[in-house]
């Protein structure tokens, strides 16, 4: 196992690529975008919203028919409900961002003061916390429901975040999540960019890859193989453990920057969670 | 004429597998795992599991996989598995460090230009 393994990584250093040096977020967004247009020919730019139904028009179908009874609409009623839900002190989630929570928008960005990314997510629990009430779990549950209904309400809005040039640190997480991207790791040695990027549309086993441009516009997801709602960073760690990597806790650094670099690529489509994915 | 000669390769494969399966659990006798040592070197594996963690940030399942399972082959008394067991956790780690190692300096050849 060792002996095939080293010679699987010999063999990827083998391919003589030569490295060059690294590019800037703007020019690396540039680049990004434009090999999936140019990979994805037939796919409208604004099309990558939709994931891998944006390159396989047989699966599309099926998929706008679910969407129009989509699965998450529990979610959203859930989530409704909870976002208005009274704290202990007469508070809501309301107070915090605003009568619908329509502020997918804003989301992730850079925090100076504390210097570190904040996803929605973490922004959602501590308003919480703030208000004196415990944090949801991170992956799926209570906190999928809320931003499903928060999403949901913030349908349309740009993604457009911003890496703050006279924040350095806001740079090194942006290159921290960009490595991880690029990165193999675990025992079947994949980055992400290997399936979403590289190999974007090919066949593993049953499923399609779908392709990275597009990625974190349309979370938390309703998935048929969950059956159930998730955030993005739930899909995170289900890819690594796929991979056989141990996975990173959700809304730890590793993966709030691995967000934030994956967002940033995709700025300039809208935001069109919740919704549906196999 | 082409069969016969894939078929004598087959015995070939087989007859490396079967002997390789023999060599291993000779090893293992000859080896005298033991009490003492199969505890040790799953401590090691242990040990050099989390330690590939804090300096490379890679974990691979696999590796707690190999650990868990010398673990309770140990529980059970079976010494000689929980050896190898541990040793392949060991490997694991050994080819996780590698990884790393290749991935810090290639990782940007995959980044589109």
């Amino acid at each position: 196992m060792k002996t095939i393994t080293r010679a699987t990584l010999a063999a990827t250093v083998g391919l003589g690529f030569a490295i060059s040096v690294s590019a800037g977020p703007v020019e690396d967004q540039a680049a990004f975008q434009k090999y999936f247009e140019n990979k994805f020919p037939n796919t409208p730019v604004m099309d990558f919203q939709n994931g891998v139904y944006s390159i396989l028009p047989e699966a599309r179908e099926q998929w706008v028919q679910i969407e129009e009874f989509p699965p998450y609409e529990l979610a959203i009623e859930n989530g409704e409900k909870l976002y208005h839900s009274k704290f202990a002190n007469g508070k809501s989630l309301a107070d915090c961002f605003g009568p619908e929570g329509a502020v997918r928008g804003q989301y992730p960005f850079w925090d100076k003061d504390r210097g570190m990314v904040i996803t929605m997510e973490r922004a959602v629990n501590e308003c919480r916390e703030a208000n004196g009430e415990k944090g949801y779990g991170w992956k799926k549950g209570k906190i999928a429901d809320v931003t499903a209904y928060m999403s949901f309400n913030s349908r349309g809005q740009k993604v457009d975040v911003k890496i703050p040039s006279d924040d350095p640190r806001a740079l090194a997480a942006y290159e921290e999540g960009k490595e991880h991207f690029y990165t193999k790791r675990g025992q079947l040695n994949f980055a992400c960019a290997d399936c979403h990027l590289l190999t974007a549309g090919n066949l593993y086993r049953a499923d399609t890859t779908s392709p990275a441009f597009g990625h974190a516009t349309s979370w938390p997801v309703f998935r048929s193989k969950w059956q159930s709602m998730g955030t993005l960073h739930r899909r995170f760690a289900g890819c690594h453990e796929n991979i056989r990597a141990a996975s990173y806790k959700a809304q730890g650094p590793e993966y709030s920057n691995l967000e934030y670099f994956v967002t940033y690529m995709s700025n300039g489509l809208d935001f069109n969670g919740p919704a549906a994915r196999k | 004429m082409v069969r016969r000669r894939v078929s004598e390769e087959m015995d070939m494969v087989k007859g490396l597998i079967v002997g390789t399966l023999t060599a291993a659990v000779s090893f293992g006798a000859f080896a005298g795992a033991s009490n003492v040592s199969s505890s040790k070197l799953i401590k090691e594996a242990t040990a050099a599991y989390k330690q590939v963690a804090k300096d490379t940030s890679y974990q691979w399942t696999t590796t707690v996989k190999s650990i868990k399972a010398a673990q309770a082959a140990f529980d059970k008394g079976k010494f000689t598995e929980a050896e190898a067991l541990a040793r392949e956790a060991l490997e694991l780690v050994d080819a996780t460090r590698t990884q790393a190692k290749i991935e810090a300096e290639t990782w940007q050849m995959r980044v589109p230009k």
